[in-house]
């Protein structure tokens, strides 16, 4: 037992139930956020002091590996940017402040664990702990469409995770050991087993947001306040995304598995890209309508795990830390309009070119990513993504990804469309302070990783390398 | 110096770019002269690294900088480098394209003052300088096609400058059109090497090994090498892709003066002595260059000598001296070449300042309009009889020299190619002498008409005072001309020639007197003078006369051989829009709207289908979850 490998994910707690008692002393809200921040430099030191160490703790429940480390930094990110995104909308529209950043600060500590957890018992927790603080947070505005979102939410999270823990024990039944490593020793490939990974790949299918698992994203999603929406699309979807490599490379890894798995996860992108792409088309609500790209988006990230190759790991690794810039990019401009509009439709965002020339700029190109046009990071994680799945022989699925590219191109374009090309409703406004550095930070890093890509796929091969085979 | 200097020569003039777009235009609008000085000292600072860079290569073993690759993307097995090639070539080229376009951009803070798109003017020059920089710098073809391609938007955002204007807009339109034909010929070369088993590699050295050791050879080679050229045609206004360059005379003045002196036409000389390997290990590319070479020269200043917008003769002249720069190269000797498209560079642009010079006082560029400006503007008349004559090449001018040099060898290659380069030589020295005695001789035409200035053809300074122009628009043009007498003398004892390896025949500085050939061109281009004086300055014999009388021929000229009409009406309007676009309308209509018509009711179809699954019933959801169990159930069960 070294407390020292489990660092990150302490001082995360610790920092979370600081901020909690000093909710009950300071007047001013603002420090909260400012004391969430600052604590985050702790696990972020922490991370990197760690990184290079590749060691296995705790009875083998935990290990510390480039992997999870590199996922613990991209979380430790995307709370930091959510929490500099969410300091003009709490103090307007939500109440308990402490509770709010401790909670996100939680369901982060969740996440880290989940992308470091090496036993299924550790990964239900895990799970459970990152669920239910999004849970609460889901609900925090407190209204009828938030506390409905959190509901369904809680329920379909319990239906999954009991569906999970039926797949866990199917796999335990036959091989005795919850660890996966033992897992991988003791596997052979029968009905059981391969029930076991179907029931295994439902229950993080809908942490992941994978069709059908997805039903519950686009009305969470427009129920929640915004910067949980866009922590649950892009926090949430990398910490499944990091379990799912965990399990099913390092525990189902022998090649004739892989293949099963493969094919199924080939199958999922393929239905939750186009599902999610078709249905975006149609929507007017921009955080719905964010919801099914976020699916769809989840589509593509199953073309890397489809691959099953170490291409593809890395890939996927690149992909998620693209698709966080460019979609967090997107979602803070997005909460910059919305503050002052009031409004989530699309219509509403008209002229917003002439009333907020920075925001709609900074949201135009942080939609042109998502799309996958270069000089973007989207660009680059989309060729990564798709040669990947092209090396393999998998190229079906990468035309029909293609494909669904230029679908998404339509809705992600109308908002551009609107933003630039319809006329304004009412005079220009300004943004805060703390969003423009949010936003600043995102949308540079999708210039600046679309234009230099090497040294970030470089660290997503290092940390893709260290899961086996 | 440390390399990764190296990497700022162009880098600055994006950062500039950059800076006066993102934050100058939008937040800073009201102090535009910020830009002028930002863009400034981003291209001033190329200028002192391009010097450094010179220097060092100077010294180094085999002129060459080496300089670590940056990887850019690795993907399995591919792998995507960034390196820049820093050799004796490159380090001549940054040199002229900074130097040149720092001192037209000082000259543009007086020529663009008061413009409304100040602010917008600079950012493209910083964009289009950075471009040439890293076109210049490329170590391999890809890098280089994505600069070059970042040229050919800047020429057309530039020329175009002035969109409200049709003809500027159609101008900008054409030269992006005509160059991209060239663009297509050389992306389809990049692409065949690129796939081909022979090369199957871009980077530039790497080519020139397998050119040099025969591994890359034969008819593959030669077309490859076409393809190339076809690109360097088109961006160097080499016949038949010509026709762009007179028309970009409809963008500001200072811009068609970096256009021709140095970023866009020099690009194509430029690609063809990069590559010059590859054509030199094939004489029917190495010939395609030299015969283009040596045609577009005579052709062109044909047309310089009928023309009467000033510029466009200077425009005319352009496209003839980029045809002897390629005769030169055709003829095997890139040393000739680019010592031509060196002191080319600041005489052209001198000619062009000057111009606009004189524009900035008339308000036009119609020379009919023009005459006696001597007296007025003493400062731009001297500049521009010094750019004149070493445009002529009269000794002992830098023109002369090069000039020279590309005569020797075409004289050692090929005599008819070398006769019509010497024709040539009269009628340069003729048209250059016909603008001289035409603008600045004789009396003023313009009167008080000239005063509207806001015509179509001036850049819309219309002050008739007919004075000098302002002191940041002369003292770059007395810089200039000072280069325009002393760069030739570079080579006088063969250094400039053995800096791009090649062994030269010096001639001495009064040992050129003594040569025979020297003596000939320099012979013919007095003739050329002289027969312009007794035209235009004695009027011995009246124009107007001389046109009658070769009426024919003077029709063919002054109509640029109804090479635009041809295009037009047989390229444009018959083959692409009755034939070409007729079968691709039919097509569309009939297949692609189908399609896509099919292909998006479909689509959307899919969706509002979809938002009816969406219940918000959370039965519903959870059906879904048990369906999806079962469905992945039964997958495994199939492929089992």
């Amino acid at each position: 037992m070294n407390l020292f490998y489990l660092s990150p994910e302490l001082s995360l707690v610790g920092v979370a139930i600081v901020v909690i008692l000093l909710d009950l002393v300071v007047p001013n809200k603002t420090i909260l956020a400012g004391v969430s921040l600052a604590g985050l430099s702790l696990p972020l030191a922490f991370s990197v002091a760690l990184w290079g160490t590749n060691a296995t703790t705790f009875n083998g429940m935990l290990t510390v590996d480039q992997f999870a480390i590199l996922f613990k930094l991209l979380i430790v990110a995307i709370a930091a940017l959510i929490i500099l995104a969410s300091v003009d909308y709490a103090g307007r529209f939500l109440a308990h402040h402490g509770e709010y950043y401790a909670l996100i600060l939680l369901a982060a500590s969740g996440m880290m664990l989940m992308a470091a957890t090496t036993e299924f018992i550790t990964i239900y927790i895990a799970l459970e702990l990152s669920t239910l603080s999004l849970c609460a947070l889901v609900c925090y505005r407190r209204d009828r469409p938030s506390s409905e979102a959190a509901l369904k939410y809680l329920l379909l999270a319990v239906l999954s995770s009991a569906v999970l823990l039926y797949g866990m024990a199917l796999i335990y039944g036959f091989t005795g050991t919850t660890s996966l490593v033992e897992i991988a020793r003791n596997i052979g490939r029968n009905a059981i087993v391969l029930m076991g990974m179907v029931l295994l790949v439902a229950g993080f299918g809908f942490k992941i947001a994978a069709v059908p698992f997805q039903m519950w994203v686009p009305d969470v999603y427009e129920g929640a306040p915004t910067p949980i929406t866009a922590y649950l699309s892009v926090a949430s979807k990398a910490a499944g995304f990091a379990v799912v490599f965990r399990v099913f490379f390092t525990a189902f890894g022998s090649l004739d598995l892989a293949f099963d798995w493969a094919l199924v996860f080939a199958i999922l992108a393929a239905a939750t890209m186009t599902l999610g792409n078709v249905a975006a088309l149609t929507q007017t609500n921009i955080k719905r309508m964010l919801g099914y790209s976020s699916i769809a988006n989840a589509g593509y990230l199953m073309v890397g795990l489809a691959a099953a190759s170490a291409l593809g790991r890395s890939s996927v690794v690149f992909f998620l830390a693209g698709y966080t810039l460019a979609n967090l990019g997107a979602f803070i401009a997005i909460i910059a309009i919305t503050n002052h509009i009031q409004s989530d439709r699309i219509d509403d965002f008209a002229g917003m070119s002439r009333r907020t020339p920075v925001l709609a700029a900074a949201l135009a190109f942080c939609l042109i990513s998502l799309i996958g046009l270069p000089p973007t990071v989207g660009f680059i994680a989309k060729v990564y993504i798709f040669s990947s799945a092209v090396a393999v022989g998998l190229t079906w699925l990468v035309l029909l990804a293609v494909v669904n590219s230029v679908i998404s191109a339509y809705y992600y374009l109308r908002v551009v469309k609107v933003m630039y090309l319809s006329e304004p409703a009412e005079g220009p406004f300004p943004s805060s302070g703390a969003l423009k550095v949010a936003l600043a930070v995102s949308s540079l890093g999708v210039l600046v990783v679309g234009l230099l890509p090497y040294p970030l796929m470089r660290v997503a091969e290092v940390a893709a390398a260290g899961l086996l085979p | 110096m440390a390399s990764q200097l190296v990497w700022l020569i162009f880098l600055l003039p994006f950062l500039s770019f950059a800076v006066i777009s993102l934050v100058v235009r939008p937040f800073l609008n009201g102090s535009a002269r910020l830009s002028g000085y930002i863009a400034i000292a981003a291209i001033g600072g190329s200028l002192a690294l391009s010097l450094l860079v010179l220097q060092e290569v100077i010294r180094a073993p085999g002129h060459e900088l080496l300089i670590p690759r940056v990887t850019w993307v690795v993907i399995g097995t591919t792998e995507l480098d960034l390196g820049l090639l820093v050799d004796s070539l490159t380090a001549v080229m940054l040199v002229v394209v900074s130097g040149v376009s720092l001192l037209v951009q000082i000259y543009s803070q007086g020529y663009m003052h008061g413009d409304a798109g100040y602010s917008r003017y600079f950012a493209f020059m910083s964009l289009f300088t950075g471009s040439m920089l890293g076109l210049v710098m490329a170590d391999n073809l890809l890098q280089l096609f994505v600069f070059w391609e970042g040229v050919g938007l800047c020429s057309y955002l530039l020329i175009g400058f002035w969109f409200h204007r049709p003809s500027a807009a159609n101008a900008a339109k054409k030269a992006f059109i005509v160059t991209r034909a060239g663009d297509f010929g050389l992306l389809v070369a990049i692409l065949a090497l690129y796939a081909s088993s022979q090369a199957g590699t871009l980077n530039i050295k790497e080519l020139h090994l397998l050119a040099e050791t025969g591994a890359l050879g034969g008819t593959f080679l030669t077309w490859a090498a076409i393809g190339i050229f076809a690109g360097a045609a088109g961006k160097s206004a080499q016949f038949p892709l010509h026709t762009w360059l007179p028309d970009a005379m409809e963008g500001p003045t200072p811009v068609s003066s970096l256009i021709h002196a140095a970023t866009m036409v020099a690009a194509g000389v430029f690609l063809v002595a990069r590559m010059f390997p590859l054509f030199e290990h094939s004489s029917q590319a190495l010939a395609t260059v030299a015969v283009i070479g040596a045609f577009t020269a005579i052709f062109a200043a044909t047309m310089g000598l009928v023309a009467p917008d000033i510029k466009r003769v200077i425009a005319y002249s352009t496209i003839s001296q980029l045809g002897y720069m390629m005769l030169g190269l055709g003829m095997g000797s890139v040393a000739a070449g680019i010592f031509h498209l060196f002191n080319h560079a600041f005489f052209k642009c001198l000619l062009f300042l000057g111009a606009g010079s004189v524009n900035h006082a008339t308000g036009t560029f119609d020379m009919r309009q023009m005459g006696g400006l001597r007296r007025r503007m003493p400062w731009t008349f001297f500049t521009f009889v010094i750019a004149s004559l070493s445009l002529a090449g009269i000794w002992p001018l830098s023109g002369f020299w090069s000039k020279d040099e590309i005569l020797a060898v075409a004289f050692q290659g090929n005599f008819i190619l070398f006769l019509l380069a010497l024709a040539t030589v009269f009628m340069t020295a003729f048209y250059s002498f016909r603008v001289i005695f035409l603008t600045f001789a004789g009396s003023y035409r313009g009167g008080a008409s000239a005063g509207a200035g806001h015509g179509s053809q001036g850049d819309g300074h219309g002050a008739p005072s007919l004075h000098e122009s302002p002191a940041v628009m002369v003292v770059p043009m007395v810089a200039l001309s000072v280069m325009a007498i002393i760069s030739g003398w570079f080579n006088l004892g063969g250094e400039f020639s053995g800096f791009l390896g090649e062994k030269a025949h010096p001639l001495g500085f009064f040992g050129a007197l003594a040569n025979p050939l020297a003596l000939l061109s320099l012979g013919v281009a007095v003739a050329g003078i002289v027969a312009a004086y007794g035209v235009y300055g004695a009027r011995w014999v009246s124009a107007e006369g001389l046109g009658r009388a070769f009426a024919p021929l003077y029709n063919v000229f002054i109509h640029k051989y109804w090479l635009d009409e041809l295009y037009e009406t047989v390229f444009v309007r018959w083959f692409l829009y009755t034939f070409i676009f007729g079968l691709m309308e039919l097509f569309d209509t009939y297949i692609v709207d189908g399609l896509v018509n099919g292909a998006a009711s479909l689509a959307l179809g899919g969706g509002r289908a979809l938002r009816r699954l969406q219940t918000g019933q959370l039965q519903a959801y959870g059906m879904a979850i048990f369906l999806g169990v079962l469905a992945l159930g039964l997958i495994m069960v199939l492929i089992r």
